[in-house]
């Protein structure tokens, strides 16, 4: 239920950290990003309201969706929105983003004033007003204390198309250093995008939830063909990168599957391990050695090393290996004569310091 | 045979030995350079030395891991040690609270762990060693000799304050500028402090500028800006007693940019996030457990020559020893199917067949 993620969100922020902030990837061959947006929100909506979570409050700044649909979305998932302790306000940049109708018609209010939960926004493309905004409203929820609230951006990709990268990039880092925000997610579509503009909000966020279609293969013309004739539209895989504090990235993927009753996600078995080998420098062979090698390297006993350790020193003078002075009862050493009766055959040795016979074992002088 | 002389091995470069009556942050160099430390014992020793004064080091982040900033933070810290002055350029609102966290040297009883095991002597069966007395213990200088130039910085505990409440440390915050301008003069009027002349070298100073092109800042989509302002550095800091460290996320970037950025810098490092539990890189590295990223280093600056340096290994693990102490080790790895070819340099290198099989030859 991509649980690791939603737990992420309810836990927050630490203290002196930055907020987590998640960015959901989708695309056309998988264009459920808004499921898993709105799966998430209906997960965190329902902790904040048992108290589960760290924020007490949500900010839903709604741009690519009506706001009466997020509270039919809310209500229909069982979800308290009219409680008599306002914990939701949603930010209206659908209706009028641009401030349009304020021109056009000169008289008349059209918000209904006496709805709790929505404000109407009008100037999409100051995104320094919007920020200032969103915190206002968020401390309207939960007050000037130590509470945090969250916020959830419908859609990054219209907020890029009213305005450019870099104030956006910079509304989400200082959305995500304010000091009363616990998480921030929000939805982008891949496609309508630059690389840059890609890549640098996933710099600024810790967790990025990519929406890939369910045969992903690396070639991308294989997937093409094979895709186009029958696009799967029920299923897909959510590969999930974020961020940990150590360093390292946790990669996570999940399948799921879209129904009527919304979307629902199983862990998948078989893990694409083929981008690590990218990674590292092909080197054949291992010339170091591991702690526990050099251990037992150092705890290997050499010959004579352990002699000179109370017992008398003994050295070998090649003649006989001292295993054999000490135990033999049948002398083979080259220097005797051998007795066979009538012929007899006499060796002599012709010096007393030649090296070792052939038929002595060299490594006779080697004390073990 | 008994003798002790300090070896040095034929593979290590004859650097020339520490000048005491001089500042102890200081070291010299081949060719007529001098360095100063980076904050890490293994990067120094990787890189020759230390980072030569007049250079300009660039660091290429990934956007995915924050390990630019523990060599930011060991950099800054052990300038402040030797009392040379910093200057510190962060897109962040408030630039001096990142001071808060800069290292502090650790204890010095637990350094010496690792080092000994590395360097013994080679044990010989020779069975008339026995009579000449206790063998005599390989004494290693290094240690000695370079615990003032570079000191083991201790990342859990924080600098004392009064190393940087001095008039040492000036921070400069980017993120609302709206161009480079601002931070261009102020690193100028640093390093006019710092100007090299035929006399010797009084004190040295340092320059860190963290993520200069983070999509924070308003500047950032004006690259050819961003890339004058690092070409009129480099020039300024040459002509300086002054190592810049500038830290910057490739993917940020277009190719060309970043490849020029690449080009201009005189030592390239880049740092890598691995992934966390990863079954297939457990298998394919010994101690992946500790690991928690990868340093390329790329190159290596060298002043006043043109003979380059060739590292023997260019890929090496971050680890945090102890979680406090930062080191690099060399890659452990298992012996793989050779049939790839070396592929460091190349980032996005996925080859069909990564098993650990049979070698073949």
């Amino acid at each position: 239920m991509a649980e690791s993620v939603c737990r992420s969100l309810r836990d927050g922020v630490l203290e002196g950290e930055l907020a987590p902030a998640l960015t959901i990837k989708d695309s056309l061959s998988s264009p459920f990003g808004f499921n898993v947006f709105s799966h998430i929100l209906v997960q965190l909506s329902s902790h904040i309201v048992a108290g589960k979570s760290q924020s007490r409050g949500m900010v839903i700044v709604s741009l690519s969706r009506s706001p009466s649909s997020y509270t039919g979305l809310l209500k229909m998932n069982g979800v308290d929105v009219e409680s008599s302790k306002k914990w939701i306000h949603i930010l209206d940049c659908y209706t009028d983003p641009l401030g349009w109708k304020d021109k056009t018609r000169k008289s008349g209010d059209i918000m209904d004033p006496s709805n709790q939960i929505l404000s109407s926004y009008k100037t999409v493309k100051d995104v320094n007003k919007l920020f200032s905004v969103i915190c206002d409203l968020g401390r309207g929820l939960v007050g000037e204390n130590k509470s945090r609230f969250c916020v959830a951006i419908d859609s990054l990709s219209e907020l890029m198309r009213h305005s450019s990268m870099q104030p956006v990039a910079s509304l989400l880092s200082n959305l995500r250093s304010h000091d009363q925000i616990s998480s921030i997610f929000g939805l982008l579509h891949s496609d309508l995008h630059e690389e840059r503009a890609l890549a640098a909000v996933e710099y600024t966020s810790s967790i990025v939830a990519s929406v890939d279609p369910f045969h992903h293969s690396v070639d991308g013309q294989g997937s093409y063909i094979r895709n186009s004739s029958e696009p799967n539209l029920t299923k897909g895989k959510l590969n999930i990168r974020s961020k940990r504090r150590n360093g390292r990235v946790r990669v996570t993927c999940e399948e799921f599957k879209v129904g009527p009753s919304g979307i629902s996600f199983a862990p998948v078995s078989a893990v694409d391990g083929a981008a690590v080998a990218g990674l590292i420098p092909k080197v054949q062979f291992n010339l170091q050695l591991s702690e526990k090698e050099l251990v037992d390297r150092s705890r290997v006993v050499l010959p004579f090393e352990h002699q000179g350790n109370g017992k008398p020193i003994q050295i070998y003078d090649g003649r006989r290996s001292l295993e054999e002075s000490n135990n033999e009862t049948t002398p083979i050493s080259g220097g005797k004569k051998e007795d066979s009766g009538r012929g007899e055959i006499i060796y002599f040795r012709d010096s007393d310091d030649e090296m070792p016979d052939s038929d002595e074992d060299p490594d006779d002088d080697l004390d073990i | 045979m008994a003798t002790t002389r300090t070896r040095v091995s034929s593979f290590s470069h004859n650097v020339s030995s520490l000048k005491s009556s001089q500042h102890p942050g200081l070291k010299n160099g081949p060719n007529g350079t001098t360095f100063i430390s980076s904050g890490i014992s293994d990067l120094d020793k990787i890189l020759g030395g230390g980072f030569s004064l007049g250079s300009l080091v660039m660091i290429m982040e990934d956007a995915e891991a924050p390990h630019h900033m523990l060599l930011l933070r060991n950099f800054m810290s052990q300038g402040l040690l030797h009392r040379q002055p910093l200057l510190y350029a962060s897109p962040s609102k408030d630039p001096r609270a990142f001071l808060g966290t800069l290292p502090s040297p650790g204890s010095s009883k637990d350094d010496t762990s690792h080092k000994p095991s590395h360097e013994k002597d080679l044990r010989i069966a020779w069975q008339y060693k026995k009579y000449f007395g206790e063998p005599q213990l390989n004494i290693n200088t290094n240690n000695g000799g370079h615990h003032d130039y570079c000191n083991d910085l201790d990342l859990r505990k924080p600098l004392e304050r009064h190393f940087f409440t001095s008039n040492n440390v000036d921070c400069v915050s980017i993120q609302n500028s709206p161009n480079l301008d601002a931070l261009k003069d102020r690193c100028a009027e640093f390093l006019a402090q710092f100007s090299r002349n035929e006399g010797s070298i009084s004190s040295a100073g340092r320059i860190a500028i963290q993520s200069f092109c983070s999509p924070q800042c308003k500047y950032s989509d004006m690259e050819w800006h961003m890339l004058s302002f690092i070409r009129s550095l480099k020039g300024m800091a040459r002509s300086s007693n002054v190592v810049v460290v500038a830290t910057f996320p490739p993917s940020l970037l277009s190719p060309s940019c970043s490849k020029r950025l690449q080009h201009m810098a005189d030592t390239l490092l880049s740092v890598r996030a691995i992934p966390d539990e990863d079954k297939e890189l457990a298998k394919l590295l010994t101690g992946y457990q500790d690991m928690v990223g990868l340093l390329n280093v790329h190159k290596v600056a060298r002043l006043n020559t043109q003979v380059p340096v060739i590292l023997d290994a260019t890929t090496f693990s971050i680890k945090l020893q102890k979680r406090r102490f930062l080191v690099f080790e060399c890659l452990n790895q298992a012996p793989v199917d050779g049939s790839g070819g070396s592929s460091y340099g190349n980032s996005g290198v996925c080859s069909t067949s990564t098993k650990a099989g049979p070698l073949d030859f």
